[in-house]
């Protein structure tokens, strides 16, 4: 181990990734604060009403039944819009980002995916950092969670 | 300017103001709701989300003092005592521990404490680990209903109960592990990155070795959080520590930043199957940020070693509800009354206070 006195400069790649992991999950935070207040301001405003949610939770029932028994959304069925219980899927912010749940799922998605662009952004600094290997790597890690993201794997 | 308005205290406030607000707006809002018939009242909703926050803010705080992750204290607690649906639990779990981690990323990466490139190299592995673990828990959910149930609890028990011997032990970790020889590639991948060692007022660098070897450790590490839920910072630090040689402080650092990267992974089958559900989850992983940022800023100097034998404690005790629970779903044992519980939670915190007043002498 060699221990030497001088000032020690952090690579970019390093800075980028911490400085972007760490505003993004400050800001899925507070889209996660203020989902909730949302969901509770209009009731039926949401994929699953609040008022039977948690004792769904508390009852002990699984996810698959507690969205059968709450979840409710809409489909479009041989080009009809119906309304139909269940799990509307993973991304269901996407269509129902108003909704208060689906906010707050969106502040969720968001800080579960932080690594993708944290790790996208960080693989070009290690490109110019002259660092071939770890540009792979990154973008390796980012691949792997975007696999997850969709559902591929 | 005063430092209350300067990072990290700005955004701490900000997240502070919003939260504030965000509660007294649903107390109000719930306090006017109408009940619907065979639902919950507005204020009970309030209290359970305002519930849930408090106690993910308090476990990340005793987390920062003890020195323990949040996973390993929010999955075994909730899969002991209460009812919840063991995937909805593991999967919250995983929120809890990999927004523990992420929140610590940015202050590790800044002070340099963490190696972003050791982080990466390791999370290429944690991350098939992890997601196949979150795979095997929801096959496991779906085929073996209340007996996999049972088992779940069991195993979490088990483990839980290693896990809280080794935190009593130390386990065998090295400060400084000397490197005798390094491997052809560990060299080629050039992981080494100094740092300034406060306490030494130098810049150390160190030599890596095995880089190859910690590959296997480590997905089987990530395999063991996304099945359960926990986060595995007590299994990635001696990983990284004992093969590849890092430094102690830095195996620390990375392992939160590693939970955080690699997590992103585990988390997403979770969630694309709706066993993350947002409103329940939401105030969790609040609590974990708010908490551990605060926790970092205002504890972090607060040398309360004592809190290390509460959190095994606790650990022994959520280890007890897990075995006992996991018997009465397989249905080996009846339901163990309630009195058997108070003893030995008072008999596991008898010892503890003993742990704790010998410390407190030996610190003196």
């Amino acid at each position: 181990m060699s221990v030497e006195e001088r000032p020690v400069v952090m690579p970019r790649s390093q800075l980028v990734y911490g400085e972007i992991v760490y505003w993004v999950t400050i800001l899925a935070a507070i889209v996660c604060m203020i989902g909730p207040v949302i969901s509770v301001k209009n009731v039926e405003n949401n994929v699953m009403n609040p008022h039977y949610l948690f004792a769904g939770i508390f009852e002990g029932k699984n996810a698959e039944t507690i969205w059968q028994e709450v979840g409710h959304y809409k489909k479009v069925v041989d080009g009809v819009e119906t309304e139909v219980a269940g799990f509307p899927g993973g991304h269901f912010y996407f269509d129902n980002f108003s909704k208060g749940d689906g906010f707050t799922q969106f502040g969720l998605a968001l800080g579960c995916s932080v690594a993708v662009w944290a790790l996208i952004i960080t693989s070009f600094c290690f490109l110019k950092e002259k660092n071939p290997l770890f540009f792979v790597l990154a973008l390796w890690v980012a691949v792997l969670v975007t696999f997850s993201m969709i559902g591929v794997v | 300017m005063s430092r209350m308005f300067k990072s990290p205290w700005l955004e701490v406030n900000i997240m502070l103001a919003v939260l504030i607000i965000s509660y007294i707006g649903i107390y109000l809002i719930g306090q006017g709701l109408e009940t619907p018939p065979g639902g919950m009242s507005g204020t009970t909703i309030f209290a359970w989300l305002f519930g849930f926050f408090f106690l993910s803010f308090a476990i990340a705080l005793v987390a920062v003092i003890g020195g323990i992750g949040g996973g390993v204290l929010f999955t075994p607690f909730m899969l002991a005592f209460t009812s919840v649906d063991s995937l909805i639990v593991r999967a919250t779990g995983l929120i809890v521990a990999m927004f523990s981690g992420l929140v610590s990323t940015g202050p590790f990466m800044r002070g340099g404490l963490a190696n972003l490139k050791i982080c990466i190299f390791c999370a290429a592995a944690y991350g098939i680990g992890a997601f196949s673990g979150a795979q095997g828990a929801i096959y496991v959910a779906k085929y073996l209903g209340a007996t996999g149930e049972g088992l779940v609890r069991i195993s979490l028990g088990v483990i839980l109960f290693s896990l809280a011997v080794y935190f009593i032990v130390g386990g065998k970790k090295l400060e400084w592990p000397e490197v005798k020889k390094v491997d052809g590639f560990t060299k080629w991948l050039k992981l080494g990155q100094p740092y300034y060692e406060v306490s030494l007022g130098k810049v150390i660098d160190y030599p890596l070795t095995r880089a190859g070897l910690v590959l296997g450790a480590i997905i089987g590490v990530g395999m063991l959080s996304g099945f359960f839920g926990l986060g595995a910072g007590w299994a990635i630090v001696p990983a990284q520590n004992l093969i590849l040689c890092v430094p102690l402080k830095v195996a620390a650092a990375n392992s939160g930043v590693l939970l955080g990267m690699g997590d992103c992974i585990a988390v997403w089958p979770y969630l694309l199957m709706g066993a993350i559900i947002p409103v329940f989850a939401a105030p969790w992983l609040v609590g974990q940020v708010l908490g551990g940022l605060l926790g970092a800023l205002i504890l972090i100097k607060v040398k309360a070693g004592f809190v290390r034998y509460l959190l095994i404690g606790f650990m022994f005790f959520a280890c007890f509800g897990l075995l006992t629970k996991g018997l009465t779903m397989l249905g080996v044992i009846g339901k163990v009354p309630l009195w058997i519980n108070g003893v030995v939670f008072v008999t596991i915190f008898a010892l503890v206070i003993v742990s704790i007043v010998r410390y407190m002498k030996a610190e003196a």
